[in-house]
């Protein structure tokens, strides 16, 4: 257990890969004694169930400034924080199935291309280079980008919390946040089941929780918990699915495990919204379907296990970063099923911002308000 | 999607599910006994010596033909018993109450039930070493399945880790087969498995090495030998090691309840050392805080075939019970009676304690949490 002290400059809430990474990139720009909080263990939410795919090819402006810049950094995220993170950059193949899909997602294209990321429309025939055995031929159009891929969010974790640990950052596990502090308009720090900590800075880094802590503060944040499922197959010879192959009206992602595992995901109709990471029989029979329609060759490829997750989102499907009405107490949340691959540069812009420095990228359209405001721009690229 | 229902499921066919079938059947219940393996019984029909225990749980006789005898129990109520082997319980889910099956890799389907006994008995435990993956380690039980189930030999040489009734009874059965034992490694200070056990492979020359434990396997694409060394009072190494020749590795570390479709279905676990493991909890009927569900067997924690039949015999009794088949007065005493005088022994003493911690007398008593 770490040594448990009731002042810190900055208190993170939550132990998936938001706060880890903001609390890396805080320490890395010079703050002292910061101070994470996670109700569970280190990858316990959504981060240690996601499909951890990683990508580029983006709908709006805002997330492909994120994405790209996100890329960058998981490219030599080995070498700076000394550790594996998994990264494997098979690039991702969209699927469109609709005169009207394959417009959007070439708009999405031009979007990318004009902001220097090369995603390019190919035909048929490359997308069964790239992925051999694809069986899309209901399929209109497919779109590629080969720096696009996925890591493992395990090791990503671990190894930014451990950079961080290194540079100081004190993290306790099991710490329930249970109430904000907050004195004439501005943070004080938090209350926990395990005592109060006073600080001057707050970070709400709880993922689908985050509208719980928001108003632990008194303030009302439109997000909300969407459960999704997600499985994984046993180990066969690599190359069945080299790429992530999604599609958003197909409703599906699908990748293979660097060790030869497939792991893919759907989302079901009317997805509940009760915390409860439970699991349908539903899901697996129609992912399987898909699977092998998709793939032909994985029919009589095992399922190894199930599981379901929560995405924590915002009615435009873009994340809320930044202060709130509370001074000094800040949001990192809202990523809508895309926050494993924004981390890096979600941490990152964050963490300048608040040492006082100019983010790499202006992040200041994505305050909360936007939505009271009416200013949400609806990102399209998303299953 | 094919639907199977029945009024009561049984998952396993081991000693504690095929009891339980044959009580609920007897008592006038439909049941459906699903097992994943080819065939019923379970442990049993690959224990060739004779059971220890009392005369109601046949002691004297040996595990097969246990087995036997239970199947022609069933046998006499069959109108009321549907057997699926070749048959595995790969989910629950409570949303809806539908279990999902296969049968061998081909046939999947869903079984819907009023009443569950979740009777799946255990899992071999592994211990980590380097090259513990290399073709050649087995569990104890695998080793046994495959020589007195298969007629298989797995090698020439073993060394066997861990000194407890498994690691004795699988050593002396693989020298009867013909194979060499080169020595038992303990961590233990003592013998943990039945003095007998133990004097029989002293007696056929079989070195049982206490406070000593496998370091590494050695091999490059089969086992070819392993390193073993003395362990001190905190467990670690201490001293040289010691190269073993040998072609098989045998773990016979313990085993862990089978309880992952218990949790499914939301019902209260505990982890409980005495028990071996994560277990549910439960009241005298060996119904669990999910009324709908039963544990019995090695399931509900690692003990003996004896006392996983009695189980066995509660939770059939309880779940036709609670179906508003009438059952004969006083049998849950009578049971709970045999329990007790199985539980008698020194080993019984430890099982006591830790059923002390997961037994509930009221529900409602229990917190939520
Ligand atoms: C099935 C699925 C697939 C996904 N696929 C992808 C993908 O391919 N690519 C991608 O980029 N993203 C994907 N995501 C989304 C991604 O997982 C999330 O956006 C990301 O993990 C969010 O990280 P986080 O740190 O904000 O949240 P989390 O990892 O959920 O961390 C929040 C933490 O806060 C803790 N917490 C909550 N309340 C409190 C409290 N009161 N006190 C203390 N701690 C608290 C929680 O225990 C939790 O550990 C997927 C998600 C799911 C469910
Ligand atoms: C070497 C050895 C010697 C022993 N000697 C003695 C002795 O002398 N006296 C004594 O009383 N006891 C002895 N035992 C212990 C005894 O064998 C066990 O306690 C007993 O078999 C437990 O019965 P069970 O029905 O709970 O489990 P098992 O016999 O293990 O049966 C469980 C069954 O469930 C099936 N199953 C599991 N999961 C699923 C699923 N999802 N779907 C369908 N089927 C499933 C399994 O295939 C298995 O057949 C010995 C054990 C061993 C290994």
């Amino acid at each position: 257990m770490m040594e448990w002290k009731n002042t810190a400059n900055v208190v993170i809430i939550g132990g998936g890969i938001i706060g880890v990474s903001t609390a890396y990139y805080l320490a890395q720009n010079g703050m002292k004694n910061i101070v994470l909080i996670e109700k569970g263990t280190i990858c316990g939410g959504s981060t240690g169930r996601c499909g951890a795919g990683i990508r580029a090819q983006w709908g709006t402006e805002m997330n492909c400034r994120l994405g790209i810049a996100a890329l960058d950094i998981f490219e030599q995220l080995d070498q700076e924080l000394g550790m594996s993170v998994g990264l494997n950059q098979g690039g991702y193949l969209l699927v469109a199935y609709s005169e009207k899909e394959l417009d959007t997602l070439r708009k999405g294209m031009e979007l990318q291309n004009s902001l220097g990321i090369k995603s390019r429309q190919i035909t048929l025939r490359e997308a069964r280079e790239i992925c051999p055995g694809l069986a899309a031929d209901d399929a209109v159009g497919f779109f590629f980008h080969g720096r696009d891929g996925h890591a493992d969010p395990f090791l990503t974790t671990f190894a930014y919390l451990e950079a961080a640990k290194r540079l100081g950052v004190t993290c306790h596990r099991h710490t329930e946040c249970t109430g904000i502090l907050v004195d004439g308009g501005a943070v004080r720090g938090v209350e926990t089941d395990r005592g109060i900590i006073h600080a001057p800075i707050v970070i709400n880094c709880a993922g689908a929780y985050a509208q719980l802590i928001a108003r632990m503060a008194g303030i009302e944040i439109p997000n909300w918990a969407e459960r999704h499922e997600i499985m994984i197959t046993e180990p066969v010879a690599p190359g069945v699915c080299p790429c992530m192959l999604m599609s958003f009206s197909g409703n599906y992602y699908i990748q293979q495990r660097p060790h030869g595992s497939i792991i893919c995901g759907m989302s079901p109709a009317g997805h509940p919204e009760d915390y409860e990471n439970k699991t349908t029989w539903q899901f697996i029979e129609e992912m399987s379907k898909t699977l092998i329609r998709l793939l032909p060759r994985t029919r009589g490829i095992r399922i190894a296990r199930q599981w379901s997750g929560m995405y924590d989102m915002t009615p435009d499907a873009q994340p809320i970063i930044g202060e709130t009405d509370v001074k000094n107490f800040y949001h990192s949340t809202g990523y809508s099923g895309h926050g494993f691959m924004l981390a890096p540069v979600a941490g990152k812009i964050l963490a300048q911002h608040i040492t006082g420095k100019k983010p790499d990228i202006d992040f200041s359209m994505l305050d909360y308000r936007r939505f009271a405001r009416g200013e949400h721009i609806r990102e399209s690229n998303v299953v | 999607m094919k639907t199977l229902s029945t009024e009561i499921l049984v998952i396993g066919g081991g000693a504690a599910g095929l009891s339980a079938a044959a009580e609920a059947a007897a008592a006038g219940a439909k049941v459906l006994v699903a097992e994943s393996d080819l065939h019923l019984g379970g442990q049993l029909v690959k224990q060739t010596h004779k059971f220890f225990g009392s005369k109601d749980e046949y002691a004297g006789t040996r595990g097969f033909k246990i087995a036997d005898i239970l199947l022609s129990e069933i046998d006499s109520c069959k109108e009321n018993v549907e057997i699926h082997t070749n048959t595995t319980i790969t989910g629950f889910y409570s949303e809806d109450g539908t279990f999902t099956a296969m049968r061998g890799e081909e046939k999947y389907f869903h079984i819907k039930a009023k009443k569950t006994i979740v009777a799946t008995g255990a899992q071999e435990r592994l211990i980590p070493f380097p090259n513990n993956d290399l073709p050649g380690v087995y569990g104890a039980g695998a080793v046994q399945t495959l020589m007195n189930v298969y007629g298989v030999v797995p090698g020439k040489r073993v060394l066997m880790v861990g000194a407890g009734n498994i690691g004795l009874i699988v050593s002396y059965q693989l020298m009867q087969a013909g194979v060499e034992v080169a020595a038992v490694v303990e961590a233990a200070p003592r013998v943990g498995g039945y003095w007998v056990h133990a004097a029989k492979i002293r007696r056929m020359g079989v070195p049982i090495l206490l406070r000593h434990s496998i370091r590494k396997a050695v091999g490059d694409q089969v086992i070819t030998g392993a390193y073993i060394t003395a362990l001190n009072d905190r467990f670690e190494p201490e001293g040289e090691e010691t190269y073993v020749d040998c072609d098989v590795i045998c773990i016979a570390v313990g085993l862990s309840p089978t309880t992952e479709i218990l949790s499914q279905a939301g019902c209260k676990m505990m982890y409980v050392p005495q028990l071996c493991g994560l277990v549910a909890r439960r009241d005298r009927t060996m119904k669990t805080s999910n009324p709908d569900f039963f544990t019995a067997g090695d399931a509900s924690g690692i003990e003996e075939a004896s006392a996983a039949m009695v189980e066995g015999r509660i939770a059939g009794l309880s779940a036709a019970a609670d179906l508003g088949y009438p059952t004969e007065h006083g049998k849950l005493d009578e049971y709970w009676g045999r329990l007790q005088a199985l539980r008698s022994g020194e080993a019984g003493a430890r099982i006591c304690q830790g059923l002390e911690c997961v037994l509930v007398n009221r529900w409602e008593d229990v917190s939520d949490d």
